[in-house]
């Protein structure tokens, strides 16, 4: 059999999507399984003219950059045509392309609440004004 | 539903937000209103340079469902692999795509502070990566020789509509639907095995009715005193039809055996020439269907069947056959390099199950249409042999594994 791989992207270039990959697993408190449409999960922040971010999850921080891809990764999306009496005919949608990701390749440092002042004061707010809807890492 | 203009407020959101970050500025990241595992939506990591065949949609994916899917271009043909990940990659669809209902009702946190949102649909368990594999022709020559054309079909074509008469017959679309292939790879395929189209099915023809049909094409050109070096498409074919032959066999004997010298213009038909080459492995295979024979017996036989003007010489049957001392004879026996398996590792197996010692100037004709994309010959020959050379002037021999 044969599935064929559509395009409606056009002449010029699929739509692209974004990837923030972290190390481990985002983990949503108890009390949200099964209602984490909408959840925030947390904060990211682009603090320099560089391609350096920060994202804050709960007491977390993670700090990592935006990097190309060497390889362009496409989304591909399985239609299903059940038209007719053949509703085995499958085909494959090129919904978009992936060619960046804002990786966290570190562990996350843990953000405690000292009144001591550091250089980083505007994403420890953000993180102390989400850290109630949700818990990660 | 509604455009989602409550939350153009903050600036958008989703994958443009995420990749047009200002410096300074923050975003938040959230869950998808449709989150979920996704299952229908693919990863696929490819080259850059396949990018044009993605837009132009040139590239399926060919496979039974007992077997690994691949993809096919127009011209190669990749190996499917997942690549799992450890890490959590979260994935954020541009906005637009989203517009999906209720995103707008539930905007609580966006009011709160009016920040950009770059939401994740789903969580990306890993990506599929492409290897450049050959093609997988061996199961052509299975499917085609299921049923073989022969001479007695001839008289059955009126059965043709007869849906009975299909087993064993594919047409183009059966073939692709079949073989793990690309399009130009199948085509090759094909060329390769010497299969026709007749009456839009691809088959193998039975060798000894072209044998016959060979013979009738070359008796006549003695008789009617015509030059191999120049055959005339429309003579031979007309000639070949008056003796019962279908027009398309006769063309397709043409191809086998003869090469095209002369294009046909607006007046004038083609021009062939028979190939030497080919017509005399034709016979030396006819003759060794018989089994072994001692080598001088053979050539005997072999000067014997080919026409007059053609020297039949030994060099030529490179992979065609293999030779043997018993005693003081030498036998000559068929070991066709085109009726071995296209996979490396199948086609040692079968090489060293033949002889577990080859010189390399036999083992060369058997191996050297051998084509595995990223690895060269000395790395097949590393892989799947082993080569010893008992004195610096004596030639290697190559032993199995």
């Amino acid at each position: 059999m044969q599935i064929r791989v559509k395009c409606n992207c056009g002449e010029r270039n699929c739509e692209e999507w974004g990837v923030v990959e972290l190390q481990g697993v985002v983990e949503p408190q108890p009390g949200f399984q099964g209602s984490l449409a909408n959840l925030q999960i947390g904060t990211l922040c682009r603090p320099s003219s560089q391609e350096i971010y920060t994202l804050t999850i709960g007491y977390h921080e993670l700090r990592g950059s935006k990097v190309s891809l060497k390889k362009p990764l496409l989304v591909l999306k399985k239609v299903k045509h059940m038209d007719g009496e053949s509703c085995s005919d499958v085909e494959l949608q090129v919904v978009g392309i992936i060619r960046h990701k804002i990786l966290f390749k570190t562990r996350p440092k843990a953000l405690i609440s000292k009144p001591q002042i550091t250089s980083r004061e505007k994403p420890k707010a953000i993180m102390l004004g989400s850290a109630a809807s949700n818990q990660a890492v | 539903m509604e455009p989602p203009q409550e939350i153009s407020g903050g600036g958008g959101g989703g994958a443009e937000t995420l990749k047009n970050m200002p410096p300074g500025s923050s975003i938040s990241i959230a869950y998808h209103p449709n989150f979920g595992p996704h299952d229908d939506l693919i990863v696929l990591e490819l080259d850059e340079k396949l990018i044009p065949d993605v837009l132009n949609e040139r590239m399926v994916l060919r496979g039974q469902p007992d077997e690994d899917a691949v993809l096919c271009t127009q011209s190669k043909t990749y190996a499917m692999k997942f690549v799992g990940t450890s890490n959590s990659v979260l994935l954020v669809p541009p906005e637009n795509q989203s517009e999906s209902y209720e995103n707008q009702q539930k905007n609580d946190i966006n009011n709160t502070d009016e920040k950009a949102v770059a939401r994740i649909i789903k969580v990306v368990p890993g990506s599929l990566e492409l290897i450049e594999v050959s093609p997988k022709l061996d199961k052509l020559k299975l499917l085609l020789s299921e049923n073989t054309y022969k001479f007695d079909e001839n008289d059955m074509e009126i059965l043709e509509e007869n849906q009975e008469s299909r087993a064993g017959l594919y047409n183009w679309n059966d073939l692709i639907d079949n073989i793990q292939a690309s399009d130009e790879e199948l085509r090759f395929g094909l060329q390769a095995l010497s299969a026709v189209e007749i009456n839009g099915y691809w088959r193998l023809v039975d060798e000894s009715y072209m044998d016959m049909i060979l013979g009738v094409l070359l008796k006549n050109s003695v008789l009617n005193d015509r030059s191999l070096n120049a055959l005339n498409e429309d003579e031979v074919v007309n000639m070949l039809e008056s003796d019962g032959f279908p027009m398309v066999l006769a063309r397709h004997c043409l191809h086998l055996y003869a090469n095209q010298v002369k294009e046909n213009d607006s007046m004038e038909s083609c021009v062939w020439k028979l190939d030497e080459k080919r017509v005399c492995i034709h016979y030396a295979r006819e003759i060794l269907k018989g089994g072994k024979r001692k080598l001088e017996s053979f050539m005997e036989e072999w000067r014997k069947k080919t026409p007059d003007k053609m020297q039949p010489s030994f060099d030529l049957m490179e992979g065609e056959v293999l030779t043997e001392k018993l005693g003081v004879e030498t036998w000559v026996r068929a070991f066709r390099v085109s009726s071995l398996p296209s996979t490396p590792a199948e086609r040692f197996s079968i090489l060293f199950r033949e002889r577990a010692k080859w010189d390399w100037k036999d083992l060369q004709p058997y191996i050297r249409d051998l084509n595995v994309p990223g690895l060269s010959a000395e790395g097949l020959l590393l892989k799947y042999t082993r080569k010893t050379q008992p004195s610096p002037n004596q030639d290697p021999v190559f032993s199995a594994r």
